[in-house]
């Protein structure tokens, strides 16, 4: 049993998007343009041509946040919403009905319609794909060439995830809704 | 009970008779012209989006069961709580009701993606903290609860029983709209539909609803020219369905208000786009409240011709009101950076039905105008002599 979450050093982020790439790829998530399970959110430069701020341009990777109290799953009318062992909220394809109820409820736009399932599908910590063949990272993370992204167990304090947000102040997007996610954006 | 062919296909040819029977035609076969439109391409045929998941069809779904509880609301006044002058019109309000429902549930079937697995694991594996399931179950109820009532008011007549079902099926129906105002108002994440508006506010709306409805049916029925004992129920309609407007005007303008005041992020501009588009303007405003309100204020609740109009004029509102309330929750995105270096910073949404969704929101209707029709040739709705 863990409970597993991300750290995102998000100001190294060069906006390459190799995780985008990866995720898709390991994943087999279908093109198109709704189909992503993680995406790079760019902020808008600011000040006036010339004078525009080079500063102000910073990238924020995001994905499903695996809350802790996620919206997602208490509207799921069949609960094919669920957290699994180790805290992850995934979807099983079997009971969702497409009501898309989850979708509306969702406060990052993390979810989307899988065209192979015709269900509701969304970043599950490439659990089926890498954890269960046990490997320790996502695809995100092991394809990002600045290291922005930290994966672990935050139940367990010698991980690298826990020791990072000990000594690291981060922020969480918006936690004032309650919905205690676990993607830690780190500051 | 007359349920043979001859009598169901014929009926007086007059003009109006035609042209509703043409409306009924082609809304029909354009619900299953967009049905198989659905079957071929699934969501695709619908211009919803991962940003904005609900359209037309959610919208129609509400404005179909809002009706159905609405008139079943109104029949009650008669035969659940004895008001003399409504137990006229218990029959007919309640096959409304159990028209409009099932049409509901066509709409819905088809925005659903699986509506089979929807009804094996509501039961196996039930999401308790979930509005849509609750919604749904306490609706199958309801629909349960009303099929025994008019069973009891016209095939098999037995008083007893059918006031049971009734106030059963009231409940039952009060339950399941308040929850499914709760499916907005549960929503965290959308700050102009989260808290305790809509699950009173829909109760409000299918009370005005089932008022407007029993005026398009009677004044269809009667050719706008009805006898006394039909004045006096709608005298006493008229009278309910002012204040309704009046409590209605009121709570929307505290809402509109408090939405705007201290222009709270999100909110603020949501309401503000709400409020200022010709949605709201026209179609919410002047034609579902306005319109009605002011020809019962200056009748001083007198007038019943006129009211049959203002009544296709507020169904028309009424329309609007379920529209805006599905887009208006979802037209502010959920993430407002821009995912692209080529793209434009995120603004409001934009969501117009494709005419897929036409073809089945607005067919749904034509079921209606089947139903109403068959019930109308197949079951004596009138009251009974003891009335």
């Amino acid at each position: 049993m863990a409970r597993y979450g991300m750290a995102l050093d998000y100001k190294s982020c060069i906006n390459c998007r190799a995780c985008e790439s990866a995720c898709k790829a390991e994943n087999g998530v279908l093109p198109g343009r709704d189909n992503y399970r993680i995406w790079v959110g760019q902020k808008e430069i600011e000040g006036q041509f010339p004078k525009l701020s080079i500063s102000s341009l910073t990238y924020q990777p995001s994905q499903c946040q695996h809350c802790d109290n996620a919206p997602c799953q208490q509207v799921c009318p069949t609960n094919a919403t669920y957290y699994d062992e180790n805290g992850v909220v995934r979807v099983n394809p079997e009971q969702c009905i497409l009501c898309t109820y989850c979708i509306n409820a969702c406060p990052y736009d993390a979810r989307y319609i899988d065209d192979r399932t015709v269900t509701v599908d969304k970043c599950n910590f490439c659990s089926d794909t890498r954890l269960a063949n046990g490997e320790t990272t996502t695809a995100c993370q092991a394809t990002c060439p600045t290291k922005v992204r930290t994966f672990g167990d935050l139940d367990d304090p010698n991980s690298d995830i826990s020791k990072l947000l000990e000594k690291r102040e981060y922020k969480q997007i918006k936690e004032h809704l309650g919905t205690k996610p676990k993607l830690f954006y780190l500051l | 009970m007359n349920l043979s062919i001859k009598n169901l296909i014929t009926f007086k040819k007059t003009p109006l008779n035609l042209l509703v029977a043409v409306i009924g035609a082609l809304l029909l076969a354009a619900f299953v012209a967009g049905a198989v439109m659905y079957f071929l391409h699934g969501h695709h045929a619908f211009n919803v989006t991962r940003q904005h998941p609900w359209g037309l069809l959610i919208a129609m779904y509400v404005f179909f069961v809002v009706s159905s509880t609405g008139l079943c609301i109104i029949s009650s006044i008669g035969h659940v709580f004895g008001v003399k002058e409504f137990q006229q019109i218990g029959k007919r309000a309640i096959a409304g009701a159990i028209i409009t429902i099932l049409s509901g549930f066509a709409v819905i079937a088809l925005e659903i993606g699986h509506p089979i697995t929807m009804l094996i694991y509501n039961v196996l594996t039930p999401g308790l903290t979930s509005a849509i399931w609750w919604m749904g179950t306490l609706y199958g109820i309801y629909l349960c609860f009303i099929l025994l009532e008019f069973f009891f008011l016209t095939i098999k007549v037995d008083h007893k029983w059918s006031k049971i079902f009734g106030i059963g099926g009231l409940l039952a129906g009060l339950a399941a709209h308040s929850n499914l105002g709760a499916v907005f108002g549960f929503l965290i994440s959308r700050p102009t539909a989260n808290g305790v508006f809509y699950p009173v506010y829909f109760i409000l709306s299918a009370m005005i609803t089932g008022c407007y409805l029993i005026y398009i049916i009677y004044g269809f029925k009667y050719r706008n020219n009805y006898p006394d004992h039909l004045k006096a129920m709608f005298l006493k309609l008229n009278k309910i369905l002012g204040m309704l407007l009046g409590i209605l005007i009121f709570f929307e303008a505290w809402k509109i208000l408090t939405a705007l005041y201290g222009t709270m992020p999100e909110r603020a501009e949501t309401i503000m786009y709400a409020v200022t588009s010709p949605n709201f303007l026209i179609g919410e405003l002047l034609l579902g409240m306005l319109i009605p309100f002011f020809i019962i204020l200056f009748t001083n609740g007198q007038a019943i011709k006129p009211m049959v109009y203002a009544s296709l004029t507020g169904m028309i509102g009424i329309f609007f009101m379920r529209y805006d309330l599905v887009h208006d929750t979802l037209v502010y995105p959920m993430t407002m950076l821009k995912r692209s270096e080529y793209q434009l910073p995120p603004t409001l949404l934009h969501y117009f039905p494709s005419p897929t969704e036409m073809m089945i929101g607005f067919g749904g209707i034509g079921i209606t105008i089947l139903g109403l029709y068959v019930a109308e040739k197949v079951f004596n709705l009138d009251p009974d002599p003891e009335h």
